[in-house]
């Protein structure tokens, strides 16, 4: 089932004279098990695709759908659950909350919805991302691709399949950021689904497909072929 | 680089065939050069002539090669020298945006943008390839077309950023350029 579906989606910022089109008739499938980059300069339109697909934004017009469920059919209250449940994010930092420990901040959206064992499948996702032994730590006891990892295991915690990545190895040095690349990597290709806003083209290379956004037109995508067509590994 | 120190670079692992060298210079590059054994045994027959190497005993069927002490000093050599600018093949891209942005009736953006999409579908195949288990000297030479991609995207998107301000001079009506001689 596509986890993220976005039907000619426009977003107009401000009104008249000044209005500006930041998305201008965008439409974009994101399926299990891939990996969408999203390119272009700065105000292309890239931060707010990312925003309308995590429902933090409405569209002006156009449909935004998350596992099959339109973002603007839900309540305010019903679209705070939806994203809770479903969409995970790692922004470029402030990732983590700082008086939580690695499993608590793990465990933070589970915890908001009442779920009980909490603890244990936070400690379960971060085993699954190489930190077993780092539950009990704070966020300032770990390494910034430490802590990037911590909000990957978060983003994909309970039943969410949708992680949202804005900029996520912007603060890291080149090999960090390719650790955490590799991960997001094998997330998705265990099934999830991400969209990931970067302006470094080596790391949009991680993704399926890269869209080039330009003045909130997708102006033109990148799709990977089969690695035996290009060159053959000794 | 030349094929000629390729396979003078083999060699000094030890004798080898003209099969066992392409085969070694195919595991060495990732297959990312490929060389046909015609062009193998034309740079042997070279490399003996000027005494680089010298022809071994054939062993059922197949002449060994090994790489004399000359060969070695031009190996020692090539290895302490940098490999000039000069020396490597002209950047294709380049000159075709060139010539792109002072051919009438050209769409310069659209050559830009099919030539991203093209880089960018390489560079996601180089990545893919990280991947897969592989040895250093390969991955080494896989980071290298990596670093080669990206940096030609980061020109595409100059490039493109540049010709948004660009306002072709008028061409001038007659040629008063000096031609050299």
């Amino acid at each position: 089932m596509t986890v993220l579906e976005l039907r000619g989606v426009h977003r107009v910022h401000g009104t008249g004279e000044t209005a500006v089109n930041a998305l201008d008739g965008v439409s974009l499938t994101v399926e299990p098990g891939e990996l969408v980059a999203v390119m272009g300069p700065s105000g292309s339109g890239k931060s707010t695709l990312l925003n309308l697909a995590g429902g933090l934004d409405s569209p002006t017009s156009g449909q935004v759908l998350v596992d099959g469920t339109s973002l603007q059919s839900l309540s305010r209250r019903q679209l705070a659950a939806w994203r809770r449940k479903r969409i995970g994010y790692v922004f470029q930092d402030l990732n983590l909350i700082a008086s939580l420990t690695a499993a608590e901040n793990v465990a933070l959206p589970l915890d908001l919805d009442g779920v009980r064992k909490s603890r244990r499948q936070a400690e379960e996702a971060l085993s699954e991302v190489d930190l077993d032994g780092y539950a009990d730590r704070f966020p300032d006891e770990m390494s910034g691709g430490q802590q990037q990892r911590v909000a990957i295991a978060r983003a994909l915690i309970g039943e969410r399949r949708l992680v949202l990545a804005d900029e996520p190895t912007g603060a890291l040095d080149s090999r960090t950021g390719e650790t955490v690349l590799r991960l997001l990597r094998s997330k998705v290709d265990a099934g999830a689904a991400a969209v990931l806003v970067t302006h470094d083209a080596r790391h949009a290379a991680w993704a399926d497909r890269v869209i080039f956004l330009r003045d909130g037109v997708v102006v033109d995508v990148s799709q990977r072929d089969q690695p035996e067509e290009l060159l053959s590994t000794p | 680089m030349s094929v000629k120190h390729g396979l003078l670079a083999l060699l000094e692992r030890g004798p080898m065939y003209g099969y066992q060298l392409r085969a070694a210079f195919d595991s060495a590059t990732g297959g990312t050069w490929p060389l046909n054994i015609g062009q193998v045994y034309t740079t042997l027959a070279r490399l003996e002539r000027d005494d680089l190497v010298a022809a071994l005993p054939e062993n059922e069927g197949q002449r060994p090669y090994e790489i004399t002490a000359q060969g070695r000093t031009e190996l020692t050599k090539w290895f302490a020298s940098p490999v000039r600018r000069g020396d490597r093949p002209r950047d294709e891209v380049a000159i075709k945006l060139a010539l792109a942005i002072t051919t009438p009736g050209v769409d310069v953006a659209k050559v830009v943008m099919t030539q991203r999409t093209a880089t960018m579908r390489t560079l996601q195949e180089y990545t893919r390839l990280k991947t897969q288990p592989g040895d250093l000297p390969w991955l080494l030479v896989l980071d290298a077309m990596i670093f080669q991609a990206e940096a030609e995207l980061r020109w595409l998107d100059h490039c493109e950023a540049s010709l948004v301000r660009y306002e072709p001079r008028p061409v001038a009506e007659t040629t008063d350029v000096e031609v050299p001689r």
